[in-house]
């Protein structure tokens, strides 16, 4: 390494395993740079997109919106991509939705088992958890166990339904609204709403 | 395939390493990470399901022990090294030893990258195009096979029973696209399983559900 990429990583923790990946990561961008394969503007511009414009945000003002709105609430449960995508949510993993709706008797938690499939638009980029193997392997076996770790203590009178995202379908939970709520309107509502409450790890 | 990746309902993870985290990336390389690849996508070129294949062929230590967006990277490479973009020596030394031809593997410009990822994919086919040989409420059995290559039926529901809920559409088939041989159109459906059905009695309650969207290949009459 030259001087330059060692007062790169001054300052980090000193993980080999994320060195490795960071020089990986590094030499196959200026290999593709240097071959004309990439625009580096476009490469910050796509990273930008998704650090400013989607996030749990977007999908807190769809949750605001179908509480405040039974028609549009009906609509997001019968055809949440034509719901969310009038929302100008749409693009890139979030082409088909649905939406599943906790109540009393029901409450739902989105995983995929066999990667890390997550409605971008709505929430976002999964958090770390949500890629990783323990919450993976088991939410689909022991999802009220897992639940109780998040926090989230369900009466065994209470239906859980787990929804594995294994084709192009991407799922959203819309939370059940808090009480005492009345009085507050959409854009304050939003703010209650967590990207939690809509993975289905947390109630909001 | 049959590997690591399939991780649902296997035992020994331990307890979900929850954290609060507000960050879209956690490192400065994860971010150029993600940039890379969806830079990337467009030009190579290659699918989700072309890169997840490549992530499920990593050895099982590998895929436990490597950052996600490290994993993201090797599959791009592979798949860059399959189109003839770069070598290995290449990626050892990081330093350029031959060109490649520009005008089959244009870059994409900011504008349109953003375009792309605001537009989406397209994944589905008109409803009449493929005639669904199940329908709502029918009874199936998840097929007890599991193709070598990269398939999107998880292992925890392979031969167990369900209940058809809804048909999602006509979609491209992910086991035919991550192989290079098209999309093999077909209907994909919302199956509906019983806790106890696919946990047996270590259910944690016999009657909580879950929901797979499966594609019409996997699955048969129950």
């Amino acid at each position: 390494m030259s001087d330059q990429d060692n007062d790169h990583f001054h300052g980090h923790v000193h993980d080999p395993i994320e060195e490795g990946a960071a020089l990986r990561v590094r030499a196959l961008e200026e290999l593709a740079i240097a071959k004309g394969l990439v625009d580096p503007a476009a490469l910050e511009s796509v990273i930008e997109y998704y650090e400013r414009e989607t996030g749990p945000r977007n999908g807190a003002s769809v949750v605001a919106h179908a509480w405040t709105d039974p028609t549009f609430k009906d609509w997001l449960l019968r055809d949440g991509t034509a719901a969310i995508h009038s929302m100008g949510f749409k693009g890139y993993q979030g082409e088909h939705m649905r939406v599943v709706e906790n109540t009393p008797d029901v409450h739902n938690v989105i995983v995929c088992t066999l990667c890390s499939c997550y409605p971008w638009p709505v929430l976002g980029l999964p958090p770390a958890w949500y890629k990783g193997p323990a919450y993976r392997s088991r939410i689909v076996r022991e999802p009220r166990k897992v639940l109780t770790e998040f926090g989230l203590n369900l009466s065994k009178h209470r239906k859980v339904q787990v929804w594995d995202s294994t084709a192009e379908i991407r799922f959203m939970v819309l939370p059940q609204r808090p009480e005492n709520t009345d009085g507050l309107n959409v854009e304050e509502l939003a703010a209650i709403v967590t990207r939690d409450g809509m993975i289905g790890t947390a109630s909001v | 395939m049959d590997s690591i990746h399939d991780l649902g309902g296997m035992h020994g993870f331990g307890a979900v390493p929850i954290e609060n985290e507000g960050y879209t990336f956690k490192d400065t390389w994860q971010r150029r990470a993600f940039g890379l690849t969806q830079s990337l996508a467009g030009t190579v070129p290659f699918c989700a399901d072309m890169h997840r294949k490549k992530i499920e062929q990593l050895a099982a230590v590998d895929y436990l022990q490597l950052d996600y967006f490290e994993k993201w990277t090797i599959a791009t490479t592979e798949l860059m090294k399959d189109s003839g973009l770069v070598n290995d020596a290449e990626l050892a030394s990081g330093k350029k030893q031959f060109d490649v031809n520009q005008e089959r593997h244009p870059p994409v410009s900011s504008v349109d990258l953003v375009d792309a990822m605001k537009t989406g994919g397209t994944y589905t086919f008109p409803d009449g195009s493929r005639h669904p040989k199940f329908f709502v409420g029918d009874q199936i059995k998840v097929r007890s096979n599991c193709a070598e290559g990269h398939t999107r039926v998880p292992r925890y529901v392979r031969s167990k029973a369900g209940i058809i809920r809804n048909i999602e559409g006509i979609f491209q088939f992910a086991d035919s696209v991550a192989n290079g041989m098209g999309p093999d159109p077909q209907p994909c459906y919302l199956v509906e399983f019983n806790a106890a059905e696919v946990w047996g009695q270590d259910a944690e309650a016999a009657d909580d559900l879950l929901y797979l969207d499966l594609a019409e290949s996997y699955l048969e009459h129950a």
